[in-house]
C-alpha cells in the first residue's frame, strides 16, 4: 500500500505551460491559488472571450498546454443532460465548475460537445455555493451531486485544492450528497482532509486492461485506480464505480473478467454504493471528430445502430451479450452491490436483472435509497 | 485590371504546364466551352512573361476552352502581370476567380497548399482561409493536404463531385493500394457520391474492426457478389457490407422473418419489429376497404396463438 505522503497522490494530471486568466476572474481567491501553485506558467490576461474568439485563441495557445480560468455566469448545477425519455436516466445534478480534461480518452464525448477548447475552470466558487445553498433549501429536495460530468473530478486537484472545500460544504448537507468520478489517483487532498468526510462518495471509471491501455491517455491504470480506492475507502469515503464506456471487441469477456476479479482485491462489496454500466454510445457528428483526434482508434467501428435518442449505440443483443455478463460476474463476487445501468432501454434492464424501473423518477428513487441506506450505516 | 499593361501572344506560347496560379482544375463546364466556341475569348486572361514564354495567373479555363476548341496558334490579347510580388498577383487572381464561381475541392486544395508557401499564417487565418470557406480546425489542413497529393485519377473524381469532402477525410488515411481499389470499384460500378460515400465508411468500419487493409473486405464483399451475379452489382455489394459488419443484426432480423413467416400473415396484415430492434414496442397495421376485409383481419389476428406474440417479441 502506498502512504498518505505518497508523491503521486498529491500530483496533478495536468500542469499547464500557459494560464490565460479572463479579467473579470483575475481577483478571486481560487486564481491567486491556482496561480501560486503554477509559479512557472506564462499568464496571460484576456477579456472574456466570445465563442467565436476560440478559434484564434487556439492558434495562440495549445489547447493540450493552457488552463483557462473564467467567471461562470450561468447556473452551477444543472440536470444531468441523460438522454431521450426513451431511455432510463437516474436525474442527476451536475455541479458545473469545470470543463474538459487533458486525460485524452478516445471515446470522450466531450470532443464533440465543448466549443470552449482550453481547460477550463470556474473560479467564482461562492457564486456556486450560494446557488447550491438556494437549491438545497428548498424543502422536499434531495440530491445527488457530481463535478466529474464536464471534466474529471479530481485530475487537477492539487492545483484548485477544490475537494476539499466540497467536502466541507456537503459534510454539513443532509438533503444532498456529493461524487466525485476520475481516472486519476490525485487523491491528497481527500486523504489529507482533516473533518468528518459526510455526503461524500468518491467513484472511479473503471474497463477493461486493454481499453486502458489503448483508449484512455493519461489516465491512471486500473490497478493504481483501484489502489486509490482503498485508500480513500479508509479514510472513510463511500467508494462509486462506473464501467462507462463498455467496449465490445474480440476478447472482451477474459479482459473485463480481469477487471472485475481486480476490484474485488481491493474492494469488499460493502464498501462499494454502487456500480453504473453503460455501453458505449456516442452522438453521429462525434464519429468524425472523434477519428480525427484518434485515427488509431477502431472503437467507432462496429456494430452500432441509431438509438432512439438519436445516438449511436452497440445492437441491443451486443449490448444484452456485454451487460449480462458484467453484472453476472460482479454479482459473483458481490450479490449484495447495487448495479444500474446508464441512459439504457427498458428492455435492457428486464433482460439482465429481471425488473427494470418504470421511470426515470424510480431510478433516481433506488439511487437516493442507496444513499440514505448508507447514511444510515454511518 | 486597369493598372494592367496589356499585350498580346499566341496561345501555343502559354505554358499550361505551368500552375504556379493554380486556380482552374477539372471539367471545363459545357457552357465555358461553348461560349468560346460561339464568340470566343472576350475577357483577356492575365498573363505573367517568363524566360520560356508566358504563365497563366488568372484565366486558364478561357484559355484551356480556347485551346480544346483547336486554336492553338490563335492570337491572345491579355494583361500583363509584372513580374515579382507574387503574393499580390495571387490575391488578385484568388478574388477574381471567387467572383466568378465556387471551387471544387481539389482546387480549394491546391490553392491553399500554395497559399501555404506564400502567406504568412495571420494572412492565411484573415483572408485566404475566410475566402476559401477553410475552417480554422486541424481537421481541415489534413482534408486539404490530402488531395493535394492524391493520384491524378483520384483528383479527377474527386474535382467532378463523385467522391465528396466527407469520403475525402475517411480515404486520406488510406494507402495507395487501397485508392487503387476504390477507384477501380468506383470506375467498375458508376458508384458516386451518396451510395459512394456508404460503401467507403462501411469498408473503413470492417478494416478498422478488424485490423486489416480496407482492400479485404472490398475484395471479400466483391467475391461474393460478384459469384452470385457475375459483376459487381452495386445494390448487391452494399447488402455484402451490410451483414459483414452488422452480423448479430442480420442474424436477428432473419431470425424475425422466419417467425414473421410462421404467422402467415395476409399481405394486407404488416407486423413489424421496431427498427433495429431498439426498444420492445412492435407494430401491427392493415388495411382494408369493406366490413368483409375487416372481419377476416381481425379473424386472422385472433387465431394467432399467445405462444407465437411471445416468440416474436422473445429478445433471447
Amino acid at each position: 500500500m502506498k502512504s498518505v505522503q505518497d508523491p503521486d497522490y498529491g500530483r496533478a494530471l495536468f500542469y499547464p505551460a500557459t494560464v490565460l486568466v479572463e479579467k473579470e476572474a483575475a481577483d478571486y481567491p481560487l486564481t491567486e491559488t491556482i496561480l501560486s501553485r503554477l509559479k512557472k506558467a506564462r499568464v496571460v490576461f484576456v477579456k472574456r472571450p466570445a465563442a467565436s474568439d476560440f478559434n484564434h485563441l487556439t492558434e495562440l495557445y495549445s489547447p493540450q498546454t493552457t488552463l483557462f480560468l473564467a467567471r461562470h455566469r450561468g447556473r452551477f448545477l444543472k440536470a444531468c443532460p441523460g438522454t431521450a425519455e426513451s431511455y432510463r436516466c437516474c436525474l442527476y445534478q451536475i455541479l458545473h465548475l469545470g470543463l474538459g480534461c487533458n486525460i485524452g480518452c478516445s471515446y470522450c464525448v466531450l470532443q464533440g460537445y465543448l466549443n470552449n477548447p482550453f481547460i477550463t475552470q470556474f473560479v467564482n466558487l461562492d457564486d456556486a455555493f450560494a446557488e447550491l445553498d438556494a437549491e438545497l433549501a428548498q424543502p422536499g429536495v434531495f440530491c445527488r451531486i457530481g463535478t466529474g460530468e464536464f471534466t474529471d473530478s479530481l485530475f487537477m486537484d492539487p492545483l484548485t485544492g477544490l475537494a476539499p472545500r466540497l467536502i466541507d460544504y456537503f459534510s454539513g448537507s443532509k438533503n444532498a450528497i456529493l461524487e466525485l468520478k476520475t481516472k486519476s489517483v490525485a487523491i491528497a487532498n481527500l486523504l489529507d482532509y482533516p473533518g468528518e468526510i459526510g455526503e461524500t462518495i468518491v467513484s472511479w471509471s473503471l474497463n477493461a486492461p486493454r481499453v486502458t491501455a489503448r483508449e484512455e491517455g493519461f489516465a491512471a491504470s486500473i490497478t493504481e485506480r483501484l489502489q486509490a480506492a482503498a485508500r480513500c475507502r479508509e479514510r472513510g469515503y463511500r467508494i462509486g464505480l462506473h464501467f462507462d464506456p463498455l467496449l465490445f471487441f474480440p476478447g472482451w469477456e477474459a479482459e473485463y473478467r480481469q477487471t472485475v476479479a481486480e476490484i474485488f482485491k481491493y474492494l469488499k462489496g460493502a464498501d462499494i454504493i454502487w456500480i453504473s454500466i453503460g455501453a458505449f454510445r456516442f452522438m453521429p457528428q462525434v464519429k468524425e471528430v472523434l477519428r480525427d483526434n484518434h485515427p488509431q482508434s477502431n472503437i467507432t467501428a462496429g456494430e452500432f445502430i441509431r438509438g432512439r435518442d438519436g445516438k449511436q449505440r452497440y445492437f441491443s443483443a451486443v449490448r444484452r451479450q456485454l451487460y449480462r455478463f458484467l453484472v453476472t460476474e460482479i454479482k459473483s463476487y458481490a450479490p449484495e452491490v447495487f448495479i444500474y445501468f446508464c441512459m439504457e432501454d427498458q428492455c435492457l434492464w428486464q433482460d439482465t436483472f429481471g425488473y427494470a424501473p418504470a421511470d426515470n423518477a424510480e431510478l433516481g428513487r433506488w439511487l437516493d435509497e442507496c444513499c440514505w441506506r448508507y447514511a444510515a450505516d454511518v | 485590371m486597369a493598372d494592367f499593361a496589356t499585350g498580346s501572344c499566341r496561345l501555343a506560347e502559354i505554358d499550361f504546364r505551368e500552375r504556379a496560379f493554380p486556380f482552374s482544375f477539372g471539367q471545363i463546364p459545357p457552357r465555358l466551352l461553348e461560349s468560346i466556341s460561339k464568340v470566343g475569348l472576350l475577357q483577356p486572361p492575365l498573363l505573367q512573361v517568363t524566360a520560356k514564354g508566358y504563365r497563366i495567373v488568372c484565366g486558364r479555363r478561357r484559355l484551356e476552352a480556347l485551346r480544346r476548341n483547336g486554336a492553338a496558334d490563335a492570337a491572345i490579347k491579355f494583361f500583363a502581370a509584372p513580374a515579382g510580388n507574387l503574393k499580390e498577383l495571387f490575391r488578385r487572381a484568388l478574388w477574381e476567380n471567387l467572383s466568378q464561381r465556387e471551387f471544387n475541392l481539389v482546387e480549394t486544395a491546391d490553392i491553399y497548399n500554395k497559399a501555404l508557401k506564400i502567406f504568412s499564417e495571420e494572412e492565411l487565418r484573415l483572408e485566404l482561409k475566410p475566402a476559401l470557406k477553410i475552417p480554422g480546425r486541424q481537421r481541415f489542413h489534413k482534408r486539404y493536404q490530402a488531395i493535394a497529393a492524391f493520384a491524378p485519377e483520384l483528383r479527377e473524381l474527386i474535382a467532378g463531385g463523385i467522391i465528396d469532402s466527407e469520403s475525402v477525410d475517411i480515404i486520406s488515411e488510406w494507402n495507395d493500394a487501397e485508392l487503387k481499389s476504390l477507384i477501380g470499384l468506383i470506375l467498375e460500378t458508376g458508384l458516386r457520391r451518396n451510395k459512394l460515400r456508404e460503401v467507403i465508411n462501411r469498408l473503413d468500419d470492417l478494416a478498422r474492426r478488424d485490423q486489416v487493409s480496407v482492400c479485404e473486405p472490398l475484395a471479400a464483399a466483391g467475391a461474393v457478389v460478384s459469384a452470385a451475379e457475375g459483376r459487381i452489382d452495386i445494390s448487391a455489394l452494399r447488402r455484402q457490407l451490410q451483414i459483414r459488419l452488422y452480423p448479430h443484426l442480420t442474424a436477428a432480423r432473419k431470425n424475425f422473418a422466419e417467425k414473421l413467416a410462421k404467422l402467415s400473415l395476409p399481405a394486407n396484415i404488416r407486423l413489424e419489429a421496431p427498427p433495429d430492434f431498439e426498444g420492445g414496442e412492435y407494430s401491427l397495421s392493415f388495411k382494408f376497404s369493406d366490413r368483409r376485409q375487416w372481419q377476416e383481419a381481425c379473424e386472422k389476428l385472433n387465431s394467432i396463438v399467445p405462444e407465437d406474440i411471445d416468440e416474436i417479441c422473445s429478445r433471447s
